[in-house]
């Protein structure tokens, strides 16, 4: 059974390229076979993010309109053999792509891969649309912010609209100190609003940012707070129940030293 | 044959006389009162309604019909004109129940950017989040909590009211009443607040919101 996801946000900049990578990497180290989709037409990343963008000889817009077989298309990880990419145009928009032809794509496969990510494009105009019509799960990708939950809220209404009834929520970016300050929103407020499953709960972590600009996403690294984070996500998708870790507070030795500026 | 000098039709409040042309008002009369008298045949129970439409006879000769009606116990009354196409109230079908009293019912929560336009009322069995809309002519129950923008009495009645589990919106609007909420209050300390059902209607020019038990 192939599960396709689409990964979507609203709002731009709270990590859904990012998500979308590490998920994709956290599958493939399980052994899965993955295929993750950049529908993100002419602003593409997610080949970035993977450290593929020097392999990719067609794209999404040569497949959707016939030039070439999709599997021409799909570049395979250098290091996590079962995990392909299907790039996209950085030449063409958003309008490349119609619906149909990328629910058509994906029918044809299923067959092929345990599970088909799909980078969606910020904003709700025809990408988002593209992105989504193909997806049997959406992941809803927020950061504890107001506007990003206001923008998620939305989505996740226009997701149902298009009949998309399996939505599940990734919280990214939360940063433990400030949540226990109050200074940022905590998962209860967040759930208020959104009320949905949450699968994920990323803290702020500046590995993601090395990582990313290593094209070696922050999963693969141990020692990553934020890898763990995304190893429980993809354990949860696995269908395993995996406790939300807890964020270890800041000790006494690190406050000081902080405050030292050591 | 006298059956036929005398025509009685059913109406909705009695029944409604009619004669055969040509015959003179004597002879109605006294086959009236034979009518009347006789008891076979005497479709004139007491306390029934009989009609005449009006101009068929002259007025002195109406009111003696009267009389003789009242006599016998009837009630007797000029009918102005024909009664065409009888609609009974309980025989109208319900789609033809009036736009203004239909409920819209929304069975799950109302996230931003969706609105909800009625003529009549609506009742939301979910939240309403920030950036939702419900724009009703009726009013507005929500089973959860409030934190769009929510206008009842959209065409003026005054008289509209909204109710809500946790009611904490945006704005509110009653008929031409509006109201927000204070710029000065923290969205935490909100919560807290109001986590009772509340009701807010119009009360001497303004929106007032109270505590309700439900």
């Amino acid at each position: 059974m192939c599960e396709v996801m689409v990964v979507t946000s609203g709002k731009g900049g709270v990590g859904k390229t990012t998500t979308t990578a590490n998920i994709g990497v956290g599958l493939a180290m399980r052994g899965k076979r993955v295929a993750v989709i950049d529908t993100d037409t002419g602003l593409r990343n997610l080949d970035l993010l993977l450290g593929l963008e020097n392999r990719i000889m067609y794209d999404l817009v040569d497949v959707t309109s016939g030039r070439v077989a999709y599997k021409k298309a799909l570049v395979r990880h250098k290091k996590f053999e079962t995990l392909y990419l299907l790039p996209t145009s950085q030449v063409r928009d958003k309008s490349a792509v119609k619906p149909e032809q990328l629910v058509e794509l994906v029918t044809e496969m299923r067959n092929e891969f345990d599970y088909i990510l799909i980078d969606c494009p910020a904003g709700l105009e025809q990408g988002f649309q593209t992105a989504i019509a193909a997806a049997d799960v959406a992941l809803v990708v927020t950061t504890p912010e107001i506007s990003s939950v206001r923008d998620a809220d939305k989505i996740i209404g226009e997701l149902g609209r298009a009949d998309k009834e399996t939505i599940k929520l990734i919280v990214n970016r939360i940063r433990p100190m400030m949540v226990e300050k109050g200074d940022m929103l905590n998962m209860d407020d967040i759930n208020e609003i959104l009320s949905l499953e949450c699968i994920g709960q990323i803290p702020d972590d500046e590995a993601v940012v090395t990582a990313t600009n290593r094209g070696e996403p922050v999963i693969t690294i141990d020692s990553s707070m934020a890898g763990r984070a995304y190893r429980n996500i993809v354990a949860r998708i696995c269908g395993e129940a995996v406790p939300f870790m807890t964020f270890p507070r800041e000790g006494f030795l690190a406050r000081l030293r902080r405050l030292f500026g050591m | 044959m006298s059956g036929e000098i005398i025509r009685m039709k059913g109406t909705r409040t009695g029944l409604e006389l009619s004669f055969a042309e040509g015959v003179s008002f004597p002879r109605i009369e006294t086959e009236i009162i034979s009518r009347l008298e006789s008891i076979e045949g005497n479709f004139f129970t007491r306390g029934t309604e009989v009609s005449i439409r009006n101009g068929t006879f002259p007025g002195d000769q109406m009111a003696r019909l009267k009389k003789i009606f009242n006599q016998h116990g009837l009630r007797f009354s000029v009918a102005e004109k024909v009664e065409k196409n009888i609609d009974l109230p309980m025989e109208k079908s319900p789609d033809k129940v009036p736009e203004e009293e239909k409920m819209i019912v929304v069975n799950h929560t109302l996230r931003g950017g969706q609105e909800i336009r009625a003529k009549g009322s609506v009742m939301v069995f979910g939240n309403v989040n920030p950036g939702a809309q419900i724009i009703a002519g009726g009013n507005i129950d929500i089973r959860g909590t409030c934190r769009g923008i929510v206008h009842a009495g959209a065409f003026g009645d005054v008289n509209a009211f909204v109710v809500a589990d946790h009611l904490i919106p945006l704005q509110i609007r009653i008929a031409d009443f509006f109201s927000r909420s204070p710029d000065d209050l923290d969205p935490a300390e909100l919560n807290v607040k109001s986590n009772y059902p509340e009701r807010a209607s119009v009360k001497d020019g303004q929106i007032v919101v109270e505590p309700i038990k439900r």
